[in-house]
């Protein structure tokens, strides 16, 4: 169906190459410490769940691993690369490389399905074919099956802003695919859904993802790190609390991990 | 919590007046200076020998001339003002749009800076930051602060009296107005999704055109008609420097005593002008939102899309975006202007020699001080004009506004018919579509009859516009208000004076008020075009300077000019800050 049309040069080279790794990274927004000395290695492949209370910074963890916040201290290398010192010009393509699904969505409600689905290939469209595409839809064929792939292949060109809030998920969903990137990142994307909704999206993102995507989902229900994950990371007060496979994690490190102090 | 518990019980003390009350003396000691500056309590101001002048006008709208040849002559005058005002029109939508874009936060975020860095920066690297932005502010403050006329007599000595001068002399200053406020427009849709696909590596422009425009386009759209209206009012101006169209034909006419040509002019203008006016609000309305206030005042922009359902909506939009293509088309062909004297060697030419006349800058004959004093004059004839416009606006919104008229009875037993306050209602929207559709020049003409020229019978002229203008918008505000709070009060026994002290006014007030600082910029601005037809001030002076081709002066005058713009300017958004908040 997709094919992956640009590889990063030399990132297939090692037989396991880290896609993230980051260094005693510290965040600081004015005051407030969102994460502090975290060390945290992240290969191809691996299926990854953050968990954490509220304000652990996981968002902020998710915001630091796809290059829209630069850390306070340390150092945040994407594929080998540390986004930090690069121009905007030379961290697009490994961006394009991450895709990031939003706990609000951030899609444009005022444009048809189909456009914010295609907005999710803008990295390797020209200029004129984005334009064109707005009037004129090109490339209808991916962008139907992505949107059959997520389950609502009716509403290709309905305006976003109609749609529930469960559809704009997909949608949302169906851009990230079309970006077809090595890396999925979804921050809360089960925060306000029913349990069995969540059942299903979490499956989804899962079944997309495949073998060879790397999976980084940021959640509430720990049940579904377990579940759906090969690897779990705890996060408390911006600290790494743990970082073990779903068999090592015990009831005593969920308890210190949720606990009130 | 003892410390809570303190300063609830007493608030800490203030030395300074509170910001509201500091404006309304400053208000108060500036329009007694203005009133003093325009002879107000000294002299004798009214003319008595005008009266005859006056019973030959009316005697003229009496006896119009509705011969055919003249209706012709109508008629190609309103076409070549419409098409001035149309190719005004788009060309201000391009150089705005690209302004706009150029001149936003976001374009400047989305280059190299969208990776937010959780570092504080120091001032200096947050000023570096800030400075391609900043940069395209500045740049773009000098064109709007000068009057579409202004722009008018510079281009006409570059191009000649020839329809390209028209169109630019909308297209510059408005292309730049255009700019402000699509930059601010684009500045207040969401960002995170444009942010989104700009992470994901798509590149800026790509992403701008996917996330931002979209979702601003619906407010792009109701601003740019609203542009449309103010090109008619303006290419109607533009006639007194000779560009032809509706204002040069009525002021032909008026300079040369043929008062029953008035008429058939006049009714031409209304219709131009009230037309747009209506075909103007019904967009809005289509797209679901905005009042003209709040599209000017910039206090919300809050057009859509209209959602599922309103196809007629859908339909009228269509259909207005087809006709804009079309009459834009007309417009080229009946106006053939010739866009190849931009790039004639003739033009650079006559460019450079201008612009080597015009440095160094030097003082008019009377100094620096008399510099100043036609300064002040100016400042004093916005000032007059604004203190009357305000208070009579609001109280002819009042009482023709239908709400308030209906407000003394249940809804059930409203009856429609010609009542005595139905009829006044319709009087006062007719005075107003009337005083904004003349143009200020015109008004001063007909005023100077029985007004010795001065300051005040500019201010009185440009009161007479921006009361139709702001009248207008004050009566669809009270219209468009939300019942419920005044049906409240009117079922707890209020009388409707009452109703009006309590429920609507303090609705609609801090609105009015930063409405009024608004168009004070503007009266600044207009100050320069009463000035040319004989009233005082600098735009007295820079015609003078102008017929005198005296080009280092006028350089002087105009940075005069720009500079009095801009502090009023600064004075009325801070006022508006106070009332927005």
């Amino acid at each position: 169906m997709i094919t992956i049309q640009e590889k990063l040069p030399g990132d297939s080279s090692a037989p396991n190459p880290a896609v993230f790794r980051l260094r005693n990274v510290s965040c600081h927004f004015e005051s407030i410490e969102a994460i502090t000395g975290l060390n945290l290695e992240i290969g191809r492949g691996e299926k990854v769940a953050l968990v954490g209370p509220s304000g652990a910074g996981k968002s902020t963890l998710i915001r630091l691993l796809n290059g829209s916040l630069a850390p306070t201290q340390g150092d945040v290398e994407v594929f080998g690369r540390s986004l930090a010192r690069l121009s905007a010009r030379q961290r697009r393509p490994i961006q394009r490389q991450i895709g990031t699904l939003y706990q609000q969505f951030h899609l444009v409600n005022n444009l048809a399905v189909i456009h914010n689905i295609n907005a999710g290939r803008l990295g390797s469209w020209s200029l004129l074919k984005a334009m064109v595409s707005l009037i004129w839809p090109l490339e209808t064929q991916i962008a139907a099956e992505t949107l059959a792939q997520v389950g609502i292949p009716e509403k290709l060109y309905e305006r976003t802003a109609t749609l529930s809030g469960g559809q704009q998920q997909r949608v949302a969903i169906a851009r990230v695919l079309v970006q077809n990137p090595d890396v999925i990142l979804a921050d809360e994307p089960i925060a306000s859904i029913d349990p069995e909704r969540s059942r299903e999206m979490m499956n989804l993102l899962r079944d997309l993802s495949g073998k060879g995507k790397t999976l980084i989902v940021s959640l509430h229900a720990i049940e579904f790190a377990f579940s759906h994950f090969d690897r779990i990371i705890g996060l408390r007060a911006g600290r790494l609390l743990f970082d073990a496979v779903p068999r090592e994690v015990t009831p005593a490190m969920i308890q210190a991990l949720y606990r009130l102090t | 919590m003892r410390n809570a518990t303190l300063s609830a019980s007493r608030p800490p003390l203030r030395l300074r007046l509170p910001p509201r009350q500091l404006i309304w003396v400053g208000v108060a000691a500036s329009v007694i200076w203005a009133a003093v500056q325009a002879n107000l309590f000294s002299g004798a101001l009214i003319n008595p020998g005008g009266w005859a002048l006056v019973v030959r006008l009316l005697d003229g709208l009496f006896h119009p001339n509705f011969s055919s040849a003249f209706l012709r002559l109508t008629l190609d005058s309103t076409l070549i003002t419409l098409s001035y005002a149309v190719l005004g029109t788009f060309f201000s939508l391009v150089i705005g749009m690209v302004g706009g874009i150029l001149s936003s936060e976001v374009w400047w975020q989305a280059h190299g800076f969208n990776q937010e860095a959780a570092r504080p920066g120091s001032i200096a690297l947050r000023f570096y930051r800030r400075s391609p932005w900043l940069a395209a502010r500045t740049l773009l403050a000098v064109p709007r602060s000068l009057h579409e006329i202004v722009w008018g007599l510079i281009f006409v000595n570059i191009f000649g009296l020839v329809p390209l001068t028209a169109i630019f002399a909308i297209a510059v200053p408005f292309g730049a107005i255009c700019a402000k406020v699509f930059s601010e427009i684009l500045d207040e849709q969401p960002r995170q999704p444009f942010l989104a696909m700009l992470n994901a590596g798509a590149p800026p422009l790509q992403a701008f055109f996917y996330a931002l425009f979209p979702s601003a386009l619906p407010n792009l759209i109701s601003y740019s008609f609203y542009r449309f209206e103010c090109s008619i009012r303006s290419a109607t101006i533009l006639g007194i420097i000779g560009a032809g169209g509706l204002g040069y034909q009525i002021l032909l006419s008026l300079q040369s005593l043929r008062y029953q040509e008035f008429l058939p002019m006049l009714i031409a203008l209304l219709l131009l002008s009230g037309l747009t006016d209506v075909w103007s609000s019904q967009l809005r309305q289509a797209l679901g939102g905005s009042t003209r206030i709040e599209i000017q005042t910039g206090v919300n922009h809050t057009a859509g899309i209209p959602s599922t359902g309103s196809t007629r909506s859908s339909a009228f939009l269509k259909g207005s975006m087809i006709s804009i293509l079309l009459l834009t088309g007309f417009a080229l062909v009946y106006l053939k202007p010739d866009f190849s004297s931009i790039l004639a060697p003739r033009t650079a030419q006559l460019l450079e020699g201008i612009l080597r006349d015009s440095f160094p800058p030097q003082l008019p004959d009377g100094g620096l001080l008399y510099l100043l004093r036609l300064s002040g004059q100016t400042l004093a004839i916005s000032i007059l004009a604004m203190a009357a416009v305000g208070p009579l606006a609001m109280a002819a919104a009042f009482v023709s506004s239908g709400r308030l008229r209906n407000l003394g009875q249940i809804t059930a037993t409203r009856q429609p018919g010609l009542r005595p306050a139905a009829i006044l209602a319709y009087l006062v929207r007719m005075f107003f579509l009337i005083a904004r559709a003349v143009p200020t020049p015109i008004w001063v003409l007909m005023i100077l009859f029985v007004v010795f020229p001065g300051i005040l019978p500019g201010a009185v002229a440009l009161a007479l516009h921006n009361w139709g203008i702001t009248g207008r918008l004050m009566v669809e505000t009270v219209d468009n208000m939300d019942e419920r709070p005044l049906v409240a009060l009117q079922s707890l026994g209020a009388s409707p004076g009452q109703t009006f002290m309590y429920g609507a006014l303090p609705d609609v007030f801090p609105g009015f008020i930063s409405y009024i600082f608004y168009r004070w910029e503007n009266c600044i601005r207009e100050t320069v075009v009463i000035g040319i037809v004989g009233a005082g001030g600098l735009g007295r002076l820079l015609s003078e300077q102008l017929s005198n081709f005296d080009y280092a002066a006028i350089t002087s005058t105009l940075i005069a000019l720009i500079l009095l713009t801009i502090l009023v300017d600064l004075l009325s958004s801070a006022v508006r800050r106070q009332y927005r908040s």
